[in-house]
């Protein structure tokens, strides 16, 4: 395509008030609302309304107009209802009413730091609130135990997330990689399907970051070895968790829509070091202690805490993309 | 002229301010845009086209306050969107509030008797309703029937409780000059602080591209309407630009007036065009390229234009620059004359 082709579409974007998918020469393609440009760039705003991106006019290789113009839309109403105003009784237009809130539902509150940095909330303890594009979130480390139930009647959520680590089940996932519940097994067999229209919705929000969907399995302990997750896999689930089946139950009893996301830290061929098999508030002393128990452990330690980095900066990236996501799902309702 | 005495003399000491600093380029009330989205969809609007995830979206009161503490400007007009939509508008409006900027909250009212809790009554902060006119009038600017009604009910509760509340009107083509005469005595029966007037900018992406007025019409309505105006009137506005409007005085737009900040930035010129966005509101003032905006500059989107947040400023930069214009400003002050 010529420049001035390249150009002229550019132009029509900026003037464009929907959507539009632009591919670049690498063949990559980007859904968003282009809000500024230059003679030598364009800025795209993501689908979430969330991320900025600058792209350089010499890498776009074609731009299609694929979102729904707000401004014909506009017209179009405005056309239908020519000369004649809405009768009093007609909802506000839009209704904007606050649709409720988000409930992130965590294990434990070293977990809650990637939800806080994703909302630029500040962490009081086990809770965090904030809001994301408009949406209200609200996350709390309720344990392994059966705190989802009680939070989910506190809170009043119009949708509950488990949100945390994993160990991964299958070979394919590596750390920070992301798992999307299709399903959440308990340790008694019965396993619960994620409703499926907060699921596509948060699959589509996914797209373009490193993520599965699947199966998921709860443990009553810590897989910890790569023989425990083996057995836990056999039946084609791709994560292990501990509290997703007890969040899903809790959310399903209240009548409430529910998500499991989940970041893998330990892959299906890696080991836990003892200290890290069970729930603590802090890992600090144990970790420092487990650093001087033997030769290896040292190494070990330092690759356990860069994969739960990467872990939480997979969830950050994620509840980025989600909570806008969902709100904007909700308001199409 | 409406405009309290306090108000007054804070906006008179910043203009000096930057007069002694020799600022050839300075904002004096922030237009902020805290959402886009909107609980009516008016015949003449052209700022809720968006994505409804775009709609969603909203700033925070830290981006407010960091947008206020940018600019400076001592007015912040806070518009969208409907502001009363935002969660956290009583917490923006506080915030600016505390640092004493003067908040006109402009607002279609539908929301404004119930959120009125939210909020505390300041000398720095008032509603601006958004009132286009006498009842069928208003009702059909906004679309809606009996959106007139809700927002004089509520006008009233926010008065009794201490508020200070002004009106918002924009005028279209086939405006009644009589009508909205009548119209002024209303509003001021009802008791609110001062009026704001302004002829309609003929946005792009407005549905309704007809009603739109041209100069000569505006000055012939505003001549009408404004011509002889009543002792008990009081306008919100300079009364040069009230007779600029009347055509009985020539400005040139002065884009950088009124700054406007919202999701994507600082937009690029004006409250009213879109040309792109600033990152930083020095960016905004140096980078622009000014000279192709207004009038003069023969840019066709200027021709017609005559809307406040553009010429308002070049009213009161008027009138602190030359000694016949502020003559000219206090004896309308004085006589109520136009």
């Amino acid at each position: 395509m010529t420049e001035a082709r390249i150009a002229e579409l550019v132009d029509r974007a900026f003037d464009y008030r929907g959507y539009v998918t632009l591919r670049r020469s690498d063949g990559s393609e980007l859904v968003g609302f282009v809000y500024d440009r230059s003679a030598a760039h364009l800025d795209l705003l993501d689908e979430s309304a969330t991320r900025r991106t600058r792209i350089p006019l010499a890498e776009i290789a074609d731009i299609a107009f694929t979102g729904e113009d707000a401004a014909r839309k506009s017209q179009e109403i405005w056309e239908r209802r020519k000369g004649k105003p809405e009768p009093r009784e007609t909802p506000a237009h839009g209704d904007w009413a606050d649709p409720g809130k988000v409930l992130v539902l965590v294990a434990l509150e070293h977990e809650l730091r990637s939800v806080a940095r994703a909302l630029g909330a500040a962490r009081r303890g086990s809770v965090v609130r904030g809001r994301l594009s408009g949406g209200e979130v609200v996350a709390l480390a309720v344990g392994v135990g059966g705190g989802a139930r009680r939070a989910v009647a506190e809170e009043h959520p119009r949708l509950v997330m488990s949100c945390g680590y994993s160990g991964g089940l299958d070979p394919v996932l590596r750390p920070g990689d992301l798992v999307l519940a299709t399903t959440v097994r308990g340790a008694g067999g019965d396993a619960l399907a994620a409703p499926e229209s907060p699921r596509l919705a948060a699959a589509a929000a996914l797209d373009g970051l490193r993520f599965l969907q699947g199966g998921l399995v709860c443990a009553t302990s810590a897989a910890a070895s790569p023989e425990d997750k083996r057995a836990l896999a056999r039946d084609g689930a791709l994560a292990v968790d501990m509290e997703s089946y007890l969040v899903a139950q809790a959310a399903g009893e209240a009548g409430v829509p529910w998500l499991a996301l989940r970041a893998i830290v330990d892959p299906l061929d890696s080991s836990l070091p003892p200290f890290a098999r069970e729930a603590r508030p802090d890992y600090f002393w144990p970790a420092l202690r487990y650093a001087f128990s033997e030769p290896r452990a040292a190494l070990r330690l330092v690759r356990l805490g860069r994969d739960a980095s990467r872990a939480g900066a997979a969830l950050e990236a994620a509840l980025r993309r989600l909570v806008p996501a969902l709100a904007a799902a909700e308001a199409h309702r | 002229m409406a405009i309290p005495a306090g108000q007054m003399m804070a906006v008179g000491r910043y203009l000096l301010k930057q007069r002694l600093a020799r600022r050839e380029r300075y904002p004096l009330v922030l237009m902020l845009e805290p959402l886009f989205r909107c609980n009516l969809s008016c015949t003449g609007c052209g700022k809720i086209q968006y994505p409804v995830q775009l709609l969603r979206r909203q700033l925070s009161v830290a981006e407010c306050v960091s947008a206020s503490d940018e600019c400076g400007a001592p007015i912040v007009s806070v518009a969208g969107g409907e502001p009363l939509l935002h969660p956290q508008i009583a917490d923006i409006a506080r915030a600016l509030v505390d640092r004493r900027r003067f908040v006109y909250l402009c607002t279609n009212a539908i929301l404004l008797e119930r959120k009125l809790d939210e909020f505390e009554p300041s000398k720095y902060l008032s509603f601006s309703v958004h009132m286009d006119g006498p009842r069928a009038e208003h009702d059909h600017s906004v679309c809606r029937e009996g959106v007139y009604d809700v927002a004089v009910k509520a006008i009233r509760a926010a008065l009794d409780r201490g508020f200070r509340v002004t009106t918002n009107s924009t005028l279209f083509e086939g405006s009644d000059p009589e009508r909205m005469r009548h119209f002024f005595d209303d509003m001021m029966e009802l008791g609110v602080e001062g009026m704001m007037v302004s002829p309609g900018y003929s946005y792009e992406k407005a549905p309704d591209q007809e009603h739109f007025l041209r100069r000569e019409r505006s000055h012939q309505l505003f001549a009408r309407m404004l011509g002889s105006p009543k002792r008990s009137w009081s306008f919100n506005q300079s009364p040069l630009f009230l007779q600029f409007l009347m055509g009985k005085r020539d400005f040139e737009c002065t884009p950088w007036g009124n700054p406007t900040y919202n999701i994507f930035g600082w937009q690029r010129p004006c409250y009213l065009l879109q040309d792109g966005y600033a990152k930083s509101f020095r960016e905004l003032m140096e980078e622009t390229d000014w000279p192709s905006y207004g009038r003069k500059s023969g840019n066709p989107r200027c021709q017609d234009c005559m809307v406040h947040c553009g010429f308002e400023p070049s009213a009161v930069r008027a009138a602190f620059e030359s000694p016949q214009a502020m003559a000219g400003t206090v004896a309308s002050m004085v006589t109520g004359r136009l």
